[in-house]
């Protein structure tokens, strides 16, 4: 009664309907269930129409030559198509109930298992021979199935790997790359002296590699990644004292010492070999004790040079601040932002906002190098 | 077989050619009116930001290569144009056969390669050797910075022996100051996004980017206001956001910066009193004015970077010394009084501009229609509701829900920071 193309539609219509029913009293907002509903409309409308043209194919009238039809005289594969495509479904509607997450699942299943099985059905009626019906099912979507598949399978990959990555301490990362790079090294060895190698066994080394990594990445990324200390950095150590010292904290061994942004900065400041601060502006160099003129609430990027004996850091004092303390009590603190210890010859990038004009605060701002009483640089903010 | 034979007779050729000659008809009128407005556009004679009235020796270097290029790319242009229409009306179809296509002419295809390397060639030395003068700042004798933020200018006179000497910073908006005759290095950088600095009359455009600091110089041979505006897009109300320089002979200069360094004064007048009260329940954290105290007597510090995205609002110790506001895109003067600066002859210019904004020559409408409703004024980000993006800091000046009898008092106070 029903032909191949209505039934489809009408088939489409009714997991539309089912699923604006169920957004509809599942979720929040209309518009999923208007989008949904009118979807179910639309292909009911479709499904009407073709069912009554029967697909638009005179022959469908004359049942006869359709049985006697080269395409009908071969019986199709079994497919594991529907079975995903309704395992999608299922998903699809669990998700609904659930969890976004395994509803995006269903979704993705419901559409790549439909596109699939519509297509296999389509090319398995093109002709009698299985053989030409399964070229133009991979002809048609070879271009889709192979780099998508492709990716997928790298991305497993990638994935497996970094989760095996952060389990392993920094120790046995070391000592696993060192086994792996062997193990790559000694069947690269085997190959280049063996070409005759079958390519079947170099097939299966790559499948069992693969299966190890992926193997490797569940049971890791169940276990859990190792405990990761983030770097601390001087500006999270500035309220304990750091900017003040001379001495190096956890903090300057691992900040970066690239100059990253040094391009037009708001000043060079340079500790001098005597102890004391050279100041490099575009223009003319402010002279007398008013010092250097930095933008309020602008970021002021300043490169501090080093060109002392030891190791120093540049430290500007911006009076104090008021922070919470551990018993919840406001108490005051050093205001201070600072650099890193720069080595001697080196350079740092220091990035300041001063939201203050300096003439609000009681004793001005002023650049300093802790354990170099003469480097004193008064900081005019406007 | 003629070719009037082939075509079908047309039943009504006279209506169908009526209807031709009166689109022809209109496509010239519409075309003539483009080119005359055009054309009459140059000869504007209130025209602030024209480029091609250079009022220093920056702009005027400016001027010098531009000349010869526009005069250069016109001549090629009209040769080219001329040739083009020459070819087109000359082999304009007319029924002829196709004529013998050939391919390749290496001999004027050459000629045709080098004739514009050279006109490039030609433009391009004079235009390095600008650039490369208009970049180097080291005759500059005065430093004044300027911070970009939206929409509007901050300019800051830093501590130095430059502008005649600067004692104490000066900080002011929308107008720079600057003496005559004296090499200006404008220092400029942004809070927020990239603008672009451009006084036409003065210099070419500067981008000021975040982060950086970038430097132009400008250079001013008479008193006068040069206008300029925001060249790079820099949001909703990039168009608003205007600057000028104002230069002033070098004793007016002087006379000028003991004004921006002048003790605050409380008002005395009741309603300028009341004014104070208002502005420091009302606008004083955002806007700074130097030497305002609380009731304790301590300085009232302003704090923009609490209220505002950019972190920085006008300082407004001497807001009438000045003849704009809201980013220059208004005037504080009225239009007779307005017109008397802007049009006064360099000598009369400077005496002019510091007599400042009294009574009697204030633009209190606009005034207080800012101080009314400043977003229906200004397009800025300034909604309560729609302030997400920002953590709930504005982009601008708020609508502040005053009362007119709040805005009375505050315009009285305003008048008075002179």
């Amino acid at each position: 009664m029903f032909t191949t193309g209505s039934k489809l539609l009408i088939g489409s219509a009714v997991v539309a309907t089912i699923a604006a029913i169920m957004y509809g009293v599942t979720q929040d907002g209309v518009l999923g269930t208007v989008g949904l509903a009118s979807a179910a409309v639309a292909l009911s409308f479709l499904a009407g129409v073709n069912a009554y043209v029967r697909d638009s194919n005179v022959l469908d009238t004359d049942a006869a030559s359709v049985r006697a039809s080269s395409a009908a005289r071969y019986r199709p594969d079994n497919s594991l198509w529907p079975f995903l495509f309704g395992s999608g479904a299922i998903l699809l509607t669990v998700g609904f109930v659930t969890s976004q997450v395994v509803a995006t699942l269903g979704f993705i299943l419901v559409l790549a298992a439909g596109i699939e099985w519509i297509v296999q059905a389509w090319a398995e009626r093109t002709s009698s021979d299985p053989d030409h019906n399964a070229e133009v099912r991979l002809r048609t979507l070879g271009p889709l199935e192979f780099p998508l598949f492709g990716a997928i399978g790298i991305g497993v990959l990638i994935y497996a790997f970094s989760r095996m990555m952060l389990w392993f301490t920094q120790e046995n990362t070391v000592i696993l790359f060192a086994v792996v790079a062997g193990v790559v090294l000694i069947i690269g060895f085997l190959l280049a002296f063996k070409p005759s190698i079958r390519s079947g066994a170099i097939g299966g080394i790559l499948v069992v590699a693969a299966v190890a990594v992926i193997a490797g990445g569940v049971v890791t990324a169940v276990d859990g990644q190792r405990d990761i200390h983030p770097h601390e950095t001087v500006g999270e150590l500035s309220r304990e004292g750091i900017c003040d010292s001379p001495e190096e904290f956890e903090a300057d061994e691992n900040a970066s010492q690239n100059v990253s942004d040094s391009a037009n900065v708001a000043a060079l400041i340079t500790l001098q070999s005597d102890g004391r601060f050279g100041v490099n502006v575009v223009g003319p160099a402010p002279e007398g004790p008013e010092g250097l003129t930095l933008t309020r609430s602008s970021a002021n990027n300043i490169i501090f040079r080093n060109d002392s004996d030891h190791e120093r850091r540049l430290t500007l004092d911006l009076g104090t601040e008021f922070v919470e303390s551990e018993d919840g009590e406001e108490e005051e603190v050093p205001y201070q932002i600072c650099t890193t210890l720069v080595e001697e010859g080196g350079e740092q990038l220091l990035t300041v906002v001063i939201p203050v004009p300096s003439s609000a605060v009681p004793g001005g701002f002023h650049f300093f190098v802790p354990g170099v009483e003469s480097a004193f640089l008064p900081v005019v903010v406007p | 077989m003629n070719r009037s034979e082939s075509q079908p007779v047309d039943p009504l050729p006279t209506v169908k050619t009526r209807q031709r000659d009166a689109r022809r008809r209109a496509t010239r009128i519409t075309a003539t009116v483009v080119a005359v407005g055009a054309l009459a556009a140059g000869c504007a004679s209130d025209a602030p930001q024209d480029t091609w009235q250079p009022a220093g020796p920056n702009a005027q270097a400016i001027h010098d290569l531009q000349w010869p290029v526009f005069l250069i790319a016109g001549i090629v242009g009209l040769i080219v144009f001329v040739v083009l229409g020459y070819i087109l009306w000359r082999y304009r179809d007319r029924g002829q056969p196709v004529p013998e296509q050939t391919h390749g002419k290496p001999a004027l295809e050459i000629v045709l390669t080098i004739i514009p390397a050279l006109i490039l060639i030609g433009v391009a030395i004079p235009t390095v050797g600008t650039l490369m003068a208009l970049s180097d700042t080291d005759d500059t004798e005065c430093i004044v910075n300027v911070t970009g933020q939206q929409w509007w200018w901050e300019i800051d006179y830093p501590v130095q022996d430059g502008c005649q000497g600067i004692e104490a910073p000066i900080v002011t908006s929308g107008q720079m100051v600057v003496p005559t005759g004296t090499a200006v290095l404008v220092r400029g950088t942004s809070r927020d996004v990239i603008h672009s600095w451009w006084i036409p009359k003065l210099n070419g455009k500067k981008d000021m980017v975040p982060g950086r600091v970038h430097v132009t110089k400008i250079e001013a041979d008479e008193p006068g206001i040069y206008a300029g505006q925001c060249t790079e897009f820099c949001g909703l109300s990039h168009a608003n956001m205007r600057m000028e320089v104002v230069a002033l002979d070098p004793a007016d200069f002087d006379t000028w910066k003991a004004g921006q360094l002048a003790a605050y004064e409380s008002p005395a007048e009741e309603l300028a009193a009341a004014g104070e009260a208002q502005f420091i329940a009302q606008c004083s954290r955002c806007h700074q004015v130097d030497g305002l105290e609380n009731a304790e007597g301590e300085p009232i510090v302003a704090r923009p970077d609490r209220e505002v995205y950019s972190g920085a609002a006008p300082d407004l110790s001497h807001l009438m010394s000045r003849n704009t506001f809201a980013g220059a895109s208004y005037d504080l003067l009225n239009s007779v009084c307005r017109a008397d600066v802007w049009q006064s002859d360099p000598a009369s210019f400077g005496e002019k501009y510091l007599a400042g904004v009294d009574l009697a020559c204030l633009n209190s409408v606009e005034l207080r229609e800012w101080l009314r409703n400043a977003p229906a004024k200004k397009p800025m980000y300034t909604d309560p509701t729609q302030l997400g993006a920002t953590d709930g800091l504005v982009r601008g000046m708020p609508y502040l829900a005053l009362g007119e009898e709040q805005i009375d008092e505050l315009v009285a106070y305003l008048l008075e920071r002179q």
